[in-house]
């Protein structure tokens, strides 16, 4: 079994069923013509009623559009009454079989998936092939509507009870991407607003830059954010409700330092087991006295190094630092004050139980140190006594120990700081979405200032005046370009040939061997440029052949349209839009005319030799 | 999972599975066959196998679990979130019949010459467009261009101008040469970077880029004497809002569009049109009317044609089975795997 089937049997099969006029949609443009070549040899003729009618049809067109005249296709058509509709043709030939199709002289079309949208016109059938679709170099699975806008195509109002879509598999197909896609909704439309730099000057020339927030805030995209955001502030609200048991809001910020203080309260605790012996006071203070924190004796502070419980010693002792890189033993007991301070201070396993990076450091954290240090709060636990007057006061700047959801904090504790890290984190999300753009708009004025199209003040400068009018791709290196005067003395086809490097986006090869010199190193400048900008703007591929092409095409008026194809394996409908998108881009140069009347004038030019054959047949 | 598990579970992933799982992985997967792409998906595993199976689970989860690309969006629910159309389990093939080929062939032929009559939805959307912008979502070839002539030539007759806009210059020239001949030559112009062909007529064709321009010169002072009498402004395939290069120009043409135009949007069928109607709202002078429907004028069916030549149709109904992509016909299903199993490329054992 073949792989897919022969263009002359589909059509033939469709004839039998009465299932045309149709339009067969291919993977490429060659698959369109080789389709149209597997007609050569088929014993496929039209009535010649119907071949009449054909020609009849294309002299209307003809009168209209000349071009078409010499069309290497015209026999074939007549003949078969089927034809190729691609990219790859001149538009006048794609109006002619339009005009055809929609006279109802041709059984069927054959034509690429890329340019459904632009297949305006119905048939009976719409044949469908594959499943995937190349775009920027690679294929992607067919969204649910653009199989629905193919198959639409089926079905002509007025002419036909019903619509038939047929699927005809061919290799690397996947049916249920095409049934999906017919049965499913078609997709939601999501943004693609992007902030380019023709965009920020022209918004800054019409607006102050106060304004511009409220602008970019009308635009589909912040629709859309804000649809995010508003989903994000409901989980937030949620979060607010989920986090009421969970103690007072207000000191949800201590929640974290408590479980810090709390941790290293407890972490001490199981690596110093406080005896009986010692009083409450100081049981209480042995889980702070912990590496790292500062205390208070009766001369003099110090930093604890380490703590440690000696042989026969009734206390637990210290290590402590004091001034002037002391370092000193002593008891628990002369410690008078513990300070609400501590410092990194990893524990060693031997003197000065720390490295002495950290005591360099620590020597000088404590010769710094403020006069007035806050003191820790200690809850002493001894029952019924007062608490000491220093503790209660202290307790004011940090409520945890006297507060009455405590013990339900710290038993809640990990939950209370998820919650409150995903609330955070929805906040920051928040924010970012409702301000995304406008970041966005202010990264791209930075540049723009940077260059010196915008003041620091975002007014126009000279530059951003003119600046402003090149409202194309490559804006930035285009008005570069006219700034290092890279464009000055250049004639009309070499400004052109430059710009239709910029301009060609297609990376489908086409040959042209001979490059002028004075082309060729204006391109190297131009490459060079692109790359320094690269940070800030996409390079463009900016193809040496086509740029030839375009400059032979303006330089040699001589040079026929036939004459220029021949000069490329570039096909008609290619270089048609090759020329097509080049006159777009000068004739936004032409628009320079009060700050660059030479350019403009070059562009200007450049623009009438472009215009003349088939470019001149339609607007 | 070993490679023997690894490659059978691959082997019982539809195509489109693997492919993106070949994304990034394997270059110009897209031309490999079934098997050749296992093949050459546990090649490359053998480097990162983790990484390759736990995508691979993640792909078969979201395929069983996950939003269906073709779903409707729930009000309020983000961008880009789907709900499902059908559970699966309740995907269940019919019990009736499926149709015969004689049957999905009925009613083939043209139909009696009738009157032009509107239908509804136009009716509603041009009592509208005089009052509010309007935003038209209906499939492809349901009219919309009436609508839009209608609306033109009643802005036309107030005194008032119009701009229609497409996203492709050859939509605008058939729409030039198709208002010309409705409308009078004089009556209509058409505006292209470098040239004007009677640039001052009432109705002007253009493409949305040309607009967006216009739009700008306008704000920035450089007044356009035309702006202050439009009245209509109609944006033709607006579903190009969606496009990743130059959906950005729709957006900006509608910002900057002057509030005492009327916009007129022309969509085919898209999953979310009620935010593109709310959205509107909230940024311009009047509400605006969301006229929509996704009901196909001439009724569609689908069929299978096998390269053998047989035609059959493509699911058990006569019409699209909207929601139930499974709801295949038996013989096109066995066609179809008949179709794969016999394209796979040989040399290795078939099972
Ligand atoms: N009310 C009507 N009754 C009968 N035929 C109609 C009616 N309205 C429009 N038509 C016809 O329907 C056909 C399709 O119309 P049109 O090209 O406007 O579709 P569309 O909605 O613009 O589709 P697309 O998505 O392809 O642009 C045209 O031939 C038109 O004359
Ligand atoms: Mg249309």
């Amino acid at each position: 079994m073949p792989p897919s089937i022969h263009p002359v049997d589909l059509i033939s099969a469709l004839r039998q069923k009465h299932l045309t006029p149709a339009i067969v949609f291919l993977t490429s443009r060659r698959a369109c013509d080789e389709a149209m070549e597997a007609f050569d040899h088929a014993n496929f003729v039209l009535p010649s009623v119907r071949q009449d009618a054909i020609a009849k049809a294309l002299e209307r067109v003809m009168a209209q559009h000349p071009s078409i005249a010499e069309h290497p296709l015209i026999p074939i058509v007549q003949r078969i009454g089927v034809a190729a509709h691609h990219a790859g043709h001149l538009p006048t030939w794609k109006i002619a079989v339009e005009e055809l199709m929609r006279q109802g002289h041709l059984d069927a079309v054959f034509a690429t998936t890329t340019l459904a949208a632009g297949v305006d016109f119905p048939a009976r059938t719409v044949v469908i092939t594959q499943s995937s679709i190349r775009k920027s170099r690679d294929f992607t699975d067919l969204t649910a509507g653009e199989v629905q806008q193919i198959a639409g195509r089926a079905g002509r109002r007025g002419k036909d009870h019903v619509g038939f879509a047929v699927i005809t598999p061919s290799p690397y197909i996947d049916l249920s991407v095409l049934t999906k896609g017919l049965t499913g909704q078609p997709e939601a439309i999501d943004s693609q607003f992007t902030i380019s730099y023709p965009m920020v000057l022209n918004l800054l020339k019409a607006h102050p830059h106060e304004h511009i927030q409220g602008i970019l805030a009308k635009s589909f995209a912040q629709f859309q954010l804000n649809q995010r955001a508003e989903v994000l502030e409901q989980k937030l609200d949620a979060l607010h409700i989920k986090m009421e048991p969970f103690g007072p809001r207000v000191c949800t910020d201590w929640i974290t330092q408590w479980h810090t203080f709390d941790h290293a309260r407890r972490h001490r605790h199981t690596r110093h087991p406080t005896y009986r012996t010692e009083p409450p006071e100081i049981a209480a203070r042995l889980p702070f006295l912990t590496p790292g924190r500062v205390v208070g004796f009766s001369r003099g502070r110090g930093i604890v190094l380490r703590q440690y419980r000696s042989k026969g010693q009734r206390n637990s002792m210290l290590t402590v630092l004091r001034l002037e890189s002391a370092v000193t033993e002593c008891p628990v007991t002369s410690v008078k004050e513990v300070y609400d301070r501590t410092y990194d201070c990893p524990e060693t396993s031997a003197y000065p139980w720390c490295s002495t990076d950290t005591f360099d450091r620590l020597s000088h954290q404590l010769d710094e140190l403020p006069l007035r240090l806050p003191l820790l709060p200690i809850l002493v636990s001894t029952d019924g006594e007062p608490l000491p007057d220093a503790v209660v006061q202290s307790l004011e700047d940090f409520p945890c120990p006297t507060c009455s959801s405590r013990s339900a904090c710290q038993k809640d504790f990990l939950t209370a700081s998820r919650l409150r890290q995903e609330q955070q984190r929805h906040t920051k999300s928040i924010q970012a979405l409702r301000t995304s753009l406008w970041h966005r708009f202010q990264e791209r004025v930075e540049v723009l200032q940077k260059f010196g199209y915008l003041t620091l003040t975002t007014q126009l400068t000279a530059e951003g005046e003119w600046a402003r009018l090149i409202r194309i791709d490559h804006s930035l290196l285009i008005t570069e370009l006219i700034r290092a005067e890279a464009f000055t003395g250049a004639d009309p086809s070499l400004l052109a040939g430059i710009l239709a490097s910029l301009a060609h986006d297609d990376d489908r090869p086409g040959a042209f061997p001979r490059i002028t010199p004075g082309l060729s190193s204006l391109l190297g400048q131009v490459r060079k440029l692109a790359e320094s900008l690269s940070p800030y703007e996409d390079p463009p591929l900016l193809r040496a052949d086509v740029a030839a092409l375009v400059e032979r095409w303006v330089a040699d008026p001589s040079l026929t349209w036939i004459g220029l194809c021949r000069l490329t394996t570039m096909a008609e409908g290619d270089i048609y839009r090759l020329l097509a998108r080049t006159l777009e881009y000068l004739s936004q140069v032409q628009t320079l005319k009060t700050t660059h009347p030479g350019l403009a004038e070059s562009a200007a030019h450049a623009i009438t030799l472009i215009r003349r054959g088939v470019l001149e047949e339609l607007p | 999972m070993t490679t023997d598990e690894l490659e059978k579970l691959l082997a019982q992933q539809p195509v489109a599975v693997l492919h993106r799982l070949a994304r990034g992985r394997v270059q110009r997967h897209f031309r490999a066959g079934k098997r050749r792409l296992i093949e050459l998906l546990l090649q490359h595993s053998s480097q990162n196998r983790a990484g390759f199976e736990s995508d691979l689970l993640t792909l078969i989860g979201e395929r069983q679990s996950g939003p269906t690309p073709g779903s409707s969006r729930r009000p309020g629910a983000p961008p880009g979130a789907h709900k499902h159309v059908a559970p699966r389990s309740s995907d269940t093939e019919p019990s009736d019949p499926p149709v015969s080929l004689t049957e999905w062939l009925q009613g083939l032929g043209v139909p009696a010459p009738q009157p032009f009559v509107q239908d509804p939805w136009q009716v509603e959307a041009l009592a509208a467009v005089s009052e509010t912008d309007v935003v038209i979502s209906v499939p492809t070839g349901s009219g919309k261009t009436y609508v839009a002539i209608e609306a033109a030539r009643r802005a036309m007759e107030d005194n008032r101008s119009v701009i229609y806009t497409s996203p492709l210059k050859a939509l605008s020239n058939t729409k030039y040469a198709e208002f010309s001949k409705i409308f009078g030559p004089d009556k209509v112009g058409i505006l292209t970077g470098d040239r004007q062909e009677n640039g001052q007529a009432p109705l002007l064709v253009m493409t949305t880029e040309i607009l967006r321009n216009l739009l700008y010169d306008a704000a920035s002072g450089e007044i356009d004497v035309r702006l202050d009498t439009l009245g209509l402004v109609i944006l033709d395939e607006s579903q190009y809002l969606a496009d990743p290069e130059r959906g950005v120009v729709w957006e900006e043409t509608i910002i900057f569009c002057p509030s005492q135009a009327r916009l007129l949007l022309l969509s085919a069928s898209i999953g979310n049109p009620q935010d593109i109607a709310d959205w509107l709202t909230s940024i311009r002078a009047t509400p605006c009317r969301l006229v929509r429907h996704s009901k196909r004028t001439v009724p569609l069916r689908a069929g299978y044609l096998h390269p053998n030549g047989r035609l059959t149709p493509l699911f058990r109904t006569l019409g699209i089975p909207q929601g139930h992509p499974g709801h295949l016909h038996p013989e096109a299903k066995h066609l179809f795997i008949e179709y794969e199993e016999e394209t796979l490329p040989s040399g290795r054992a078939r099972r």
